[in-house]
């Protein structure tokens, strides 16, 4: 059995290099074309201002613009697109209190929509 | 042409007596109370981004992605940089919240600054901020592993920096305990939210309208916010819930990356009566 300390501080190294790793991680390998194209057929513009997305005045959720350069997704999550794609596949999952569902995006929907999020600077 | 010459030398020594006039009366605001004017925030803003770049020329960085330095910037930050600049979820200390300019977010710098410019604003300092010349007080080294750490932590959620971060630094500090805020969602006077804003650093995080800053994207927008569903994602947007939000955000979703910045009651209801006049969406 580890002293706690110990073990904290092995956790923390462990946190270390998986964001080391995560560095290393490309932008999401997904289509920002089909990303457009999904973002429409999943309705997101309901709840959300997306540009270039019809429907500009939705008041529910904040808007989209400039999300790939926003600090962190949902308030929760660091902005990469590996959390991206992990936040889109299942919010609540990420954080049981928000208000956007589980929209059952697929995981190459999922890569397309980041990547469509990410043309926003 | 004798004429312009002395026009012009005339207008030159009347200018150079109205400045003089304007330092002598002593009626510049020099308080840290009130921000900088819109225009000359972006003026002294400009010329901090312009010299960094200038100065910075020709420095190149070492490997930043190595787990040894990020470790040892860690620790540097929570010793020395965290008090003034925050953490994913860690408040600013309560002395840099008053400060003018207000210390900036990192998670926006660190993708937005070349990591040799974040190197030389470290080492350097800013002149007319509260940013120290860090050259007399770390090495070379231990300010590279800063900038590999600033590098590392726009990666790191809230979680994931608590986990880290084992000072304790996370955990509310034992303070006089608050009073109960009175119930209601009754809102307060806008135009002192606008000045109460500043003092809370609101706009290192969020792009606010009317309020001076970068427009930092490190949470969202607030444009609109007068009219926007929900707060936060996880609460209707009421009067009395932005409150208890701008109370105590960890409190109500205990993910948030907005931490808590203590604010007095009368401020959140000024705040929010401000907030509350954002109907215009991006």
């Amino acid at each position: 059995m580890m002293p706690p300390r110990l073990a904290a501080i092995a956790q923390g190294l462990c946190l270390l290099l998986y964001a080391a790793l995560c560095h290393a991680q490309p932008a999401p390998d997904g289509d920002s074309l089909r990303g457009k194209a999904a973002i429409e057929r999943y309705g997101c513009a309901a709840c959300h201002v997306i540009p270039g997305i019809p429907n500009p005045h939705s008041k529910v959720a904040p808007p989209l613009t400039k999300t790939g350069t926003r600090a962190y997704i949902a308030g929760v999550l660091a902005n990469t697109p590996a959390n991206m794609v992990r936040w889109l596949r299942d919010p609540p999952a990420v954080d049981p209190l928000t208000a956007m569902p589980d929209m059952g995006v697929t995981e190459q929907d999922a890569r397309d929509i980041a990547a469509y999020l990410y043309t926003l600077r | 042409m004798k004429y312009y010459l002395r026009a012009f030398i005339v207008l030159l020594l009347l200018a150079a007596a109205a400045a003089a006039a304007l330092v002598y009366s002593g009626i510049y605001p020099i308080d840290a109370a009130s921000a900088h004017p819109m225009p000359l925030y972006h003026i002294l803003h400009y010329t901090m981004r312009r010299s960094v770049a200038h100065h910075s020329q020709g420095i190149s960085p070492p490997r930043l992605d190595d787990t040894t330095r990020v470790r040892s910037g860690l620790a540097l930050y929570r010793e020395y940089c965290v008090q003034c600049h925050g953490a994913p979820g860690i408040a600013p200390d309560p002395l840099a919240r008053g400060m003018t300019p207000e210390p900036p977010n990192l998670m926006p710098t660190a993708r937005g600054w070349p990591p040799s410019e974040i190197y030389w604003a470290i080492r350097q300092g800013i002149k007319m901020t509260a940013m120290p010349a860090w050259r007399y007080r770390l090495s070379d080294e231990q300010i590279w592993d800063v900038v590999a750490f600033v590098e590392k932590m726009r990666e790191l959620s809230p979680q994931e920096y608590k986990a880290l971060d084992n000072t304790g630094r996370n955990t509310p500090r034992p303070s006089a305990p608050r009073a109960p805020w009175s119930p209601g969602g009754q809102l307060g006077d806008p135009a002192a939210g606008l000045r109460a804003i500043h003092q809370y650093l609101c706009a290192t995080c969020h792009k606010i309208p009317g309020i001076a800053g970068e427009d930092q994207n490190v949470g969202p927008s607030l444009a609109g916010i007068g009219q926007r569903q929900y707060i936060a994602g996880v609460l209707r947007n009421t009067p009395e819930n932005m409150l208890r939000w701008l109370r105590d955000p960890p409190a109500v979703d205990p993910l948030t990356a907005m931490p808590n910045l203590r604010l007095r009651e009368q401020d959140a209801r000024d705040i929010a009566a401000y907030l509350y006049t954002l109907n215009e969406a991006p």
